[in-house]
């Protein structure tokens, strides 16, 4: 029987696409001092990765470049929704970059508290508790 | 023009959109603590990519099985913004087997 690596290299590259967007796109909006270069440089990153899959002959590298090159494309617009997610709480806002330091002085929802920084208690938390729950540890 | 990669990472990234909405039924109605068994399957899944001839049946598969490894570290998250009011909270859920045991052990996130 033979083995098809296509679905391997599909798996890996999905994962490293997910990965990416989630570590890389927090920690690069976190630091930046302006979005719009990590934005572009997503944008040509994700065009020339689908340029190299839409040209390959090569099975596997048209695999691996098609779906890192979407979900980089993704990751684009994901570094504004981030900043979204920054302005209402749900992710922690940097005090030391000037960007964030401005949400958190326009935006009283937004915290530099990770709320999300804890293991789940099974019931439903305020936010006083959540909060303490938090920065328990 | 090869369109395979391209057509694959438009159907990869409408599995990973996916995953969103089962990460987030999964969790209100299961519960996280069926990480271990998500993984597993995932896993399953992803071994099984290697046998299938088709090269589009064989990616798809892969790709569904790397979402489900994902999805099942995100499990954890989820629950706690569910605590938190984020997502709608249900409290009646549908544990796992060995509940008490997976409790112990440190459900992954990356």
């Amino acid at each position: 029987m033979s083995i098809n690596l296509i679905g391997l290299t599909a798996a890996l590259f999905a994962f490293l696409g997910i990965w990416l967007g989630h570590v890389s796109v927090r920690a690069i909006e976190r630091n930046a001092r302006k979005l719009w270069p990590p934005i572009i440089i997503a944008l040509a990153l994700g065009l020339a990765l689908e340029a190299i899959s839409l040209s390959t002959v090569h099975r596997l590298l048209s695999t691996a470049t098609g779906i890192l090159g979407i979900t980089i494309l993704w990751d684009a617009l994901e570094f504004v929704r981030q900043e979204k997610r920054i302005k209402k709480g749900h992710a922690p806002a940097n005090p030391d970059n000037p960007r964030h330091a401005r949400v958190l002085a326009d935006y009283p929802s937004a915290t530099t508290l990770d709320l999300l920084k804890r293991d789940p208690v099974g019931h439903p938390v305020a936010h006083d508790e959540a909060v303490k729950l938090g920065t328990d540890h | 023009m090869n369109f395979f990669g391209f057509l694959l990472g438009l159907a990869t990234f409408l599995i990973i959109g996916l995953g969103f909405v089962w990460v987030i039924r999964g969790e209100r109605y299961l519960g996280y603590l069926w990480w271990p068994y998500v993984i597993g399957l995932g896993a399953l899944v992803v071994l099984g990519s290697l046998f299938i001839r088709s090269d589009w049946g064989s990616a798809l598969l892969g790709a569904f099985g790397a979402s489900l490894i994902w999805g099942s570290t995100e499990l954890k998250e989820q629950a706690i913004r569910a605590e938190l009011g984020w997502f709608p909270f249900n409290g009646r859920k549908i544990h796992p087997p060995l509940k008490a045991i997976i409790g112990k052990w440190k459900a992954p996130h990356l």
